[in-house]
This record gives C-alpha cells, sequence and structure tokens, in this order.
C-alpha cells in the first residue's frame, strides 16, 4: 500500500512538473514576440511637450509621429525622414528673411482612439509646447518659429507682456499646415523629428494627468501604451491603425524602469532584458572582454569638461594686475593648464568607455557648414583638430609650453620643477566614483608642478545650484547636444543664459573689458577692441541666431567659439560616448548621435 | 476597555499628531534650506519659464506663507501634486509604492516573526543540542549580515547562476528573492530574543510549579512559557514592521522593486518638495502608529505594565 502511494505520488509529480515545462516553453515561444529592455528609471513624463529625458525621447520616438522621424537608409545612414507629413518641403524665403514651410498630412492619419489627426492638432501641440503657461523645459525648440520671441518678452518683475502672443503657425485646412520661421536654420527638419514638436489633442491635454494614464493616454504613432505600472513597466503594442503599420516589426516593446545598473546587468546577464543602457562603470573592463559582441559603445554628441569660475583669482596675490590686464593674464594661465592633461590617460584608464580625447568644446559629431566635422576645422593650427594637441606624442611639448607661461606669472623652482605661489584651488564634482576619479587625475597632474587643487563632492541637486550661482573655482562640466548644430553648445554661455556656469558677463567680470571681436571680413559692422563679454559674445550669438547665410553662420559659430576657447575657461577632456549592452540576436535595431533608441523595426 | 488605558491611549494620540507636526516642521525649513529646486536641471531653464513655474506651484510666495498654505492643505489631507512627475498627484505616487512596500513588508514581517519564534522556541527547548547551535550560528551569521550583501549573494545563487528566480522585482515571482533578503535579519533576532526569553521564563518559578503538579509538556510551553516569553518580541515587533516596509531602501535599490524606498530617495535627489514632504508624513506616522500600536500589545500582554 505504501508502495502504490509513493509511486502514485512520483507519477503526479512527473505529470505537474511535465506540465510545468510545457508552459515554459509555450512562454518561450510566445516571448520571442516581445522586445524587453531598460533605459533608466520612470520618466518623469511622457507628455511630449514636457519631456526632457533622453530615454522620454525613446518611448515618445514610439508613441507619436511628427512631421519628420529618424530612419535607417538601406545602406544604413540616419536620414529625417517624413513621417506626418507627405515630404519635407522646402522653405520658402520671404522678403523679410522669413522662411515659410508648407507640409501636408498623409492621408489616413488617426489618433489611438480612432479619431484623424488633423492640421490643428499639430498647430495646437506647437502653441501649447512653446507657452508660457505650460513653462516647459524644451519650450525653446520653438525659438526659432516667428512668434517665440512676442511669447516670452517678460517685463521687468518677469510677467508675461503679450499673453495672447501665438507661433506663426498656422492650418491651412485639415490637412495642411504653414510654419514661419524667423530665419532659415539648417536643423529644421531635425526640430520637426523631435518629441516637443510631436502633435497632441486638445481635448486629451485638458485633463493634466492624461500622460500618466494608459486609459487617458492618446497618441499616433506606431505603437500604443498598453500598461504603465509605475516605476516597473511600460508595455507598448504594435498600433495596427499606424499608417505605415506593415513596417514595423517588433509587435510588443516592455520599457523595464530601473536605474540601478548592477540590477540592469543581472537581468541582462540572465537572458530577461534585450537591451540596457546602462552598465556599472568598474565593470567595463570586464564586460568588454566576455561580452565583445554586445557591448557597444555609440557616438553621442557631447562633450566632458572642466570649467573655470571667471571670476576666481588664481593670480598670486602680488602680481599687481587689475581689471583687463587681470584677466587676459588668467586666461593665458587656464588655456597653459588645460595643456597640461593627459586627455588618453583619461579615457583609456579612468573612462574606458571609448570616449575621444576632446580638443574643442564643440563636440565631435556636429557638423560643419560643407558637411565635414565641426571640431575638425575648429582652432587654428593645420597640425591638429581642435585648439590644443591632444595626441600622446604631443604630451611632452605641451607640458613645457605650459611650464613657460606659467612662468611668466608664477615663481618657479628649477631645482624641484615646482611653482611655489600658485594660490590653493578647490575643484567641485558631483559624488560618483568615475568624476572622483578624474578629479584626482587632475589633482595629481597639477600637484606635479606645485600647483594645490583640493577635491570637493557635493549632492546632484546641489552640485547644479552651486555651479550656477559661481561658488565655485573649478569644476566638473557636461554638455550634450539637443539636436545636430553647434549653436546649441555655443548659445549657452551668453550673460544671461541659465547654463552660463562660467559666470561670463556676471559680477566682476560684468565691467572686464578684455574680450576683441572683428567680423568686418564676414561683412558685418561689428569691430570691437577691448569690450565686454556682452559687447561681444552676446552680440555674436545674436548675430548668429538671425544670419540666414549658411556659410557667413558657422564661420561665425566658429568665431564664437574661438572666442570662448580663448578665455581658457573651458577645459574639454573627452567627448562623450553612449554605453549600452544589446544581445547580439536582436536585428534592426538602430540609435541616433542624440542617444534615442528605435526598437520599431527590430527583429530576433 | 478601562478608562485609565483609554485616557493612556488618547494622550498617545495627541502626541503622536504633535510628533508628526514637529517633522513636518523640520522637514519643510531643511528641506527649503537645502540648496538646490525642483526645476533646477544639468540643463538650466530659462530664467522667465523657472519663475512661471514657481509660480504656478506658489513656490515664489514667502516661506512662512507657503508652510502654512501647506499644514492646511495636510489637514484636509491634500499631499498636491508631484513637481517632478507632472500630472501625478502625490497621493498617486505613494500608494503605488506603498501598495508594493507594505506587501513586501508584510510578508517579510509575518516570515520573520513566524519562523524566528520557532526557531527561538526549538533552539531553547533543545538547548545545548547540535540543533541549537546550528541555529545560534546561522542567526548570528545573519542578524551580522547586511542586507545590501545578502541581497547581492542570493542574486547571483538564484538569478544568475540557477536561473530559478528573476532579478527584478516588477513581478510577484520577483519578490521572492527581496522577501528573504529582507527577512532574514529580524528573523534571526526574533529567534535569538524568543531563544534567550524563553530560556529565561522556562527557569522560573511557576514553570517548575506547573511541572510538579504534572502539567502536560506541550501545555506548559504554548500555555505558560510561550505567552511571557513574546513579550520582548511583541516589542520589537511593532517598530520592526515599521522599519521593514519603510526601510527596505536597499533592498528595494537591489531588486529594482518600484515600493515606497524609492519613491523616497529619488524625490529627495529631485527636490521634489511635495513627495518629499508627503513620504516623510507618511513614514514617519507609520512609525509613530506602529511604535503606539505595540506599546498597546506590550499591556495586552502582560497586564503587569502599567502604561501611566
Amino acid at each position: 500500500m505504501k508502495m502504490k502511494k509513493f509511486l502514485s505520488l512520483v507519477l503526479a509529480g512527473t505529470m505537474t512538473l511535465s506540465l510545468g515545462s510545457g508552459i515554459a516553453f509555450a512562454d518561450d515561444a510566445s516571448q520571442e514576440q516581445v522586445l524587453s529592455v531598460c533605459l533608466a528609471s520612470e520618466p518623469d513624463t511622457l507628455d511630449p511637450a514636457l519631456n526632457s529625458s533622453v530615454d522620454g525621447a525613446t518611448m515618445l520616438a514610439h508613441l507619436f509621429s511628427g512631421l519628420a522621424k529618424w530612419e535607417q537608409d538601406e545602406d544604413g545612414n540616419l536620414i529625417i525622414a517624413a513621417d506626418a507629413a507627405e515630404e519635407l518641403t522646402e522653405g520658402v524665403v520671404g522678403d523679410d528673411g522669413k522662411v515659410t514651410y508648407t507640409y501636408t498630412l498623409k492621408d489616413g492619419l488617426t489618433w489611438s482612439d480612432g479619431q484623424p489627426v488633423t492640421a490643428n492638432d499639430f498647430v495646437f501641440a506647437w502653441n501649447r509646447a512653446a507657452s508660457f503657461d505650460l513653462a516647459a523645459d524644451y519650450g525653446y525648440m520653438f525659438e526659432v518659429v516667428d512668434g517665440y520671441a512676442d511669447i516670452w518678452e517678460t517685463d521687468d518683475d518677469g510677467n508675461q507682456v503679450n499673453p495672447d502672443a501665438k507661433l506663426n503657425v498656422t492650418a491651412v485646412d485639415d490637412k495642411t499646415i504653414e510654419v514661419v520661421l524667423s530665419n532659415a536654420v539648417p536643423y529644421w527638419n531635425e526640430l520637426l523629428a523631435f518629441p516637443t514638436y510631436f502633435p497632441v489633442r486638445e481635448d486629451v491635454v485638458t485633463d493634466e494627468g492624461w500622460a500618466t494614464d494608459p486609459a487617458t493616454y492618446v497618441n499616433n504613432g506606431p505603437y500604443v501604451m498598453s500598461d504603465w505600472a509605475h516605476n516597473s513597466v511600460i508595455t507598448l503594442k504594435k498600433n495596427e491603425q499606424y499608417v505605415d503599420a506593415d513596417t514595423i516589426k517588433m509587435p510588443e516593446i516592455d520599457f523595464y524602469l530601473s536605474d540601478d545598473a548592477n540590477n540592469m546587468l543581472t537581468n541582462f546577464k540572465n537572458g530577461d532584458w534585450t537591451l540596457i543602457d546602462d552598465v556599472p562603470t568598474n565593470e567595463i573592463a570586464s564586460l568588454k572582454e566576455e561580452y565583445p559582441d554586445e557591448f557597444v559603445v555609440a557616438g553621442q554628441i557631447g562633450t566632458y569638461y572642466v570649467c573655470w569660475n571667471v571670476n576666481e583669482d588664481i593670480l598670486p596675490a602680488d602680481s599687481g594686475l587689475e581689471g583687463a590686464e587681470a584677466e587676459k593674464a588668467r586666461s593665458e594661465i587656464r588655456n597653459a593648464i588645460s595643456l597640461l592633461f593627459d586627455r588618453n590617460y583619461i579615457v583609456e584608464e579612468i573612462g574606458q568607455a571609448g570616449q575621444v580625447p576632446a580638443s574643442s568644446f564643440v563636440a565631435m559629431g556636429m557638423t560643419d557648414a560643407d558637411g565635414s566635422e565641426f571640431y575638425k576645422n575648429a582652432g587654428d593650427s593645420e597640425d591638429y583638430d581642435g585648439y590644443y594637441n591632444v595626441a600622446p606624442e604631443a604630451l611632452e611639448d605641451n607640458f613645457n609650453a605650459c611650464i613657460d607661461v606659467l612662468k611668466k606669472y608664477y615663481e618657479f623652482d628649477e631645482a624641484t620643477y615646482q611653482f611655489t605661489n600658485f594660490p590653493t584651488m578647490t575643484y567641485l564634482y558631483n559624488t560618483s566614483e568615475g568624476h572622483k576619479a578624474i578629479g584626482e587625475y587632475l589633482q595629481s597632474a597639477l600637484a606635479g608642478v606645485g600647483i594645490t587643487m583640493n577635491l570637493e563632492n557635493q549632492e546632484w541637486a546641489t552640485f547644479l545650484q552651486t555651479r550656477k550661482n559661481g561658488d565655485y573655482s573649478i569644476a566638473r562640466n557636461g554638455w550634450l547636444a539637443d539636436y545636430n548644430d553647434p549653436i546649441c553648445f555655443l548659445d549657452m554661455w551668453t550673460t544671461a543664459s541659465g547654463n552660463n556656469d562660467v559666470q561670463f558677463g556676471k559680477g566682476d567680470n560684468a565691467d572686464v573689458q578684455a574680450y576683441s571681436l572683428d567680423l568686418t571680413d564676414l561683412g558685418y559692422e561689428t569691430n570691437v577692441v577691448d569690450g565686454t563679454w556682452a559687447e561681444t559674445y552676446d552680440v555674436l550669438i545674436s548675430d548668429i541666431k538671425s544670419c540666414t547665410d549658411n556659410d557667413t553662420r558657422y564661420a561665425l559659430m566658429h568665431r564664437a567659439e574661438d572666442l570662448l576657447m580663448s578665455t581658457g575657461c573651458i577645459c574639454p577632456l573627452y567627448y562623450y560616448t553612449d554605453l549600452y549592452m544589446v544581445d547580439s540576436n536582436l536585428k534592426g535595431f538602430f540609435s541616433n548621435p542624440l542617444g534615442y533608441k528605435y526598437f520599431m523595426y527590430c527583429e530576433f | 476597555m478601562n478608562p485609565k488605558t483609554l485616557k493612556y491611549i488618547l494622550k498617545r494620540l495627541v502626541l503622536a499628531v504633535f510628533t508628526v507636526w514637529v517633522v513636518i516642521t523640520i522637514t519643510f525649513f531643511v528641506m527649503h534650506a537645502v540648496p538646490g529646486g525642483p526645476f533646477v536641471g544639468e540643463k538650466a531653464v530659462s530664467p522667465a519659464v523657472q519663475k512661471a513655474m514657481e509660480a504656478k506651484y506658489g513656490l515664489d510666495k514667502p516661506l512662512m506663507e507657503q508652510y502654512w498654505t501647506y499644514l492646511k492643505d495636510v489637514l484636509h489631507f491634500n499631499f498636491g501634486p508631484s513637481l517632478k512627475q507632472r500630472g501625478r498627484q502625490v497621493v498617486e505616487v505613494i500608494g503605488d509604492g506603498m501598495k508594493t512596500s507594505a506587501k513586501l513588508g508584510v510578508i517579510a514581517a509575518v516570515m520573520a516573526l513566524a519562523i524566528g519564534v520557532v526557531l527561538g522556541s526549538v533552539a531553547a527547548l533543545r538547548r545545548n543540542t547540535v540543533a541549537d547551535r546550528i541555529i545560534m550560528v546561522m542567526t548570528t551569521a545573519f542578524v551580522s549580515m547586511p542586507s545590501f550583501i545578502m541581497g547581492s549573494l542570493l542574486l547571483v545563487l538564484f538569478a544568475i547562476k540557477l536561473h530559478l528566480l528573476p532579478a527584478n522585482g516588477t513581478t510577484t515571482s520577483g519578490l521572492i528573492l527581496p522577501v528573504i533578503t529582507l527577512m532574514l535579519s529580524p528573523m534571526s533576532y526574533i529567534t535569538r530574543l524568543t531563544r534567550s526569553s524563553m530560556l529565561d521564563v522556562l527557569g522560573q518559578d511557576y514553570i517548575r510549579t506547573a511541572r510538579a503538579k504534572g502539567v502536560s509538556r506541550l501545555k506548559i510551553i504554548f500555555g505558560h512559557a510561550l505567552k511571557n516569553a513574546l513579550i520582548p518580541v511583541i516589542t520589537y515587533f511593532g517598530p520592526m514592521l515599521a522599519y521593514i516596509v519603510t526601510g527596505s531602501l536597499v533592498v528595494e535599490q537591489i531588486f529594482a522593486v518600484p515600493g515606497i524606498g524609492r519613491a523616497f530617495v529619488s524625490s529627495i535627489t529631485n527636490r521634489d518638495y511635495t513627495m518629499i514632504m508627503g513620504t516623510t508624513i507618511i513614514l514617519a506616522s507609520l512609525i509613530v502608529i506602529m511604535n503606539l500600536v505595540s506599546d498597546i500589545l506590550y499591556k495586552v500582554v502582560d497586564p503587569r505594565i502599567n502604561l501611566e
């Protein structure tokens, strides 16, 4: 009896097990149709007008269809193609320099709730995104559109002057959109593919929480949001109503929401997630060996740099220099110190992620007027790209050049090869192992010539505020492009810019007449000798923004970078790369230089 | 319930409200004194945008006015909108996080209690045997091992090597590893607590008397010894439950569990003022209430305790 009972138990157990494995097998088969990825933690918003994060932009590119989109052509090159628009038309330049574009929407465009997409939806969405009421982070993306300046005109108290102002964009009929730009901009088509330019429908967004719940989320792109378990996973399912639905291959994409690189890696290793957008820094070296096909280093338009506070006095106490003279001396000193650092050591031994040593502020990947790389044409040297020679063999020459300059201002002890009266400085960075390692390297390089630099780290939000307020002497900094045009690296250094961490034209620097600018060879009247930052750089940036000739515009942008780099306040270290791990069986995946990832054409 | 106990509970409730108010006040002013703000980001917005946002959320008003407005809102259980996750209410975000954290915490706490009491009693009753030794060695190890090490070990073993359980805590099966990680340390503590107080009780005169009168062993253990031996466990359990629900920040991070702990930490790094206040109030209230409940339970199991 006992034996019989035992046997039947074994039998039942085996059956249960086989049932279990059968289910597991069925699961595997269906899982092939689902792509699980993890980019970052929960996005702050999936409202296209409000989003400012790269991971949010990736999801929005799957959820919405703007007038244009990023795509790969047959050769695998990234292009901007028409999406909701039938074609990306050429603009018509008027007598006043304003450019008018007219777009026709494709037939049969619908929202995910079945209603037709109209030209009015675009007009509404753009005006909303640029509006004072919404105050979106990326509202300035509409700066190029005629009317934007009127919307954001404020009085001395910061109150809006023209509450009724609108962008110069009109719906000619249900399918035709006409938009007028203040002047021609070469990156206009790219802007059309930017999430802030995606359409939303007025009756949908009146509910402020519309973008937080799949039940109220109405979109018009290749996917619909079928579920959003907050802080866990966002599930996108293919939108069969999408006008180009037959080109969309992946039926379901699950965006897992986590920002813990270790956890991401564990899930990648055990096969649960196909792509992870971050890896633990201390694992990079071993991952490169262990997963040569999965570990990907992609280009990204951005620069990691050190910024100086322009108002920090680094001259010896008895230098006797004041005002413009002192600032010119400081510029020379800062530029000399930029030569001291071995950028190859930083990227190879510390960064280890394929970063490229930087010799300019405008990052690698930005194109110039003739389609070549902007940074290769920067600076005036024939021998190297950019403003310094960052080749390993130039290290010694750079070092000697630095010493020669510093000797002019500081006491130098030939016996020990040390400067003895350089004031002590403090390097500020946000708490992170990677930033700390770089800070320690900079510290040791300076200590080699007798300059003492202490390290101070602060928590992220505190750090941002301290740097913005200019309460530092030297700080870690970084900048990623929003679109492929050098202006997004240059207009941040105007006096009034919120990103002017260097404090150009602020505090003591406001009255310092140390900057010169001659644009007469480019057909401008501007010729300032020893002017303030506002009289030179600010003027130059506004000239660039109103310039309608492409070649002149790029020439002006090179001038702006020349002026910026001449101050020595920006010390570029490397150009960023985008690191991620992706299963080598995934086909059809691509990412763009802004870091957006595209999964819709993926197959296993 | 006698009027004395009722009076005591009322007094404690008033004190609890006072404590939470103090926490609100301190957090509110410290939070505003810390550098950085909800609209400060890597890419700075223009001063006009910043001003428009501050006006929208009332952050342009004098601090005292903001404080009074906030207190009034809290009294109406209005915790306001999140400043970072636009379109979401603080209550929604906390509710989502609490659901997960509470599930995780309650399962872990109950398991810790059940297993801990059993193991502790076994160790006490089988004192100085191999079983006792093994239990003591294991619990010493678990008590002293930090949760991030235990969590990582379990992850490597069960998620990466054996492929038995998922590594992220977003699914139900994904909660198994975090529950175990969270449970082991308090379980071990309860085991040790139960063992020592059980040994203490077993040596008492009334147990010897009961034994002399011929009461069965089981009845002595369950009817007389355990009830008294559990008094320290109960005092420990209330605050432990509160900490396990609220304080599992590390475990939530390791296993990517979408709980209140993660919401709390990210609200601080984001300077999401309304979220910081909301999570702080919830966590503080939980701890205050749990302490109160365990004090009252203390009285229930041990009538000798004078609540005054």
